[in-house]
């Protein structure tokens, strides 16, 4: 099964590339979760979040092209339920048009009838992404602090 | 048009709100899979579809020789934080509180 997650931020692609990759950053629009990677192709990368003592996720680098292009494979962690399903593929990709850059999240390599946890999430991450990078702050709705920290709502 | 009205134009069609729908029960269909839903021709489910790709709502994909509808519900997600959070928190909060309340009161 795949999916398909499009959407236009204004920023350049190396600030775009930072707030995927930078741990700091993604904690605070990723559900508070923190990305740790050296961000080489076959390395690995592990999430995690400071009220949780086990990871979140973790994968493998499949291929890394900043600023344009990031290809994981991902591992859900955090409950028994999607712990089972194994790992699928997130696919990254930037494309500048104009002031603003094009973000295509493609996941994929998911069983048919996965478990909506896997990917149901991407909106919630993606939306703010864009409100952090456009205006500095983070998104205040209540899904989005639902897992937030003190730390990450700096 | 602003993003925000693309998206509000879009989905003020019920037939286009049907093309969301079958393709939230599944992903990656073609044009003549969606269109056997539909009493209307290959044409007029086209245009839908180009409507709901204009405003974000759907994007295509090439597999082979086949192209590929996927429903992108970001930019719902985005018009939800802007104006469906914000009204709706409120009510949720109170109503939090005065559960809260009521059960201490026991």
């Amino acid at each position: 099964m795949k999916k398909v997650f499009e959407i236009y931020i204004k920023t350049t692609p190396e600030r775009l590339w930072e707030a995927i990759t930078n741990g700091e950053m993604r904690s605070k629009y990723n559900f508070g979760a923190r990305i740790k990677s050296d961000w080489k192709a076959g390395g690995r990368y592990e999430q995690s979040h400071p009220s949780s003592h086990t990871l979140l996720g973790e994968g493998q680098n499949l291929e890394v092209d900043p600023p344009r292009r990031l290809v994981q494979t991902m591992v859900a962690l955090w409950d028994d339920d999607v712990k089972k399903e194994g790992a699928s593929r997130i696919t990254w990709e930037i494309e500048p048009v104009g002031d603003s850059c094009h973000l295509t999240v493609t996941h994929d390599q998911l069983r048919e009838g996965a478990n909506e946890q896997l990917y149901g999430g991407w909106p919630m991450i993606l939306s703010g992404l864009k409100t952090l990078l456009e205006t500095g702050e983070l998104l205040t709705t209540p899904g989005s602090l639902m897992y937030a920290t003190p730390s990450s709502r700096r | 048009m602003n993003d925000d009205a693309l998206v509000f134009k879009a989905l003020a069609d019920p037939t286009r709100r049907l093309l969301l729908d079958r393709l939230f029960e599944r992903d990656g269909r073609t044009l003549t899979e969606l269109e056997s839903a539909f009493e209307m021709t290959r044409f007029g489910v086209m245009k839908h579809l180009r409507l709901l790709e204009d405003a974000g709502l759907v994007v295509a994909r090439k597999s082979g020789r086949v192209k590929l509808h996927y429903l992108n519900p970001v930019p719902i997600r985005l018009i939800h934080d802007r104006w469906i959070d914000k009204y709706t928190e409120p009510h949720v909060s109170a109503l939090a509180e005065l559960k809260k309340e009521l059960e201490n009161e026991r």
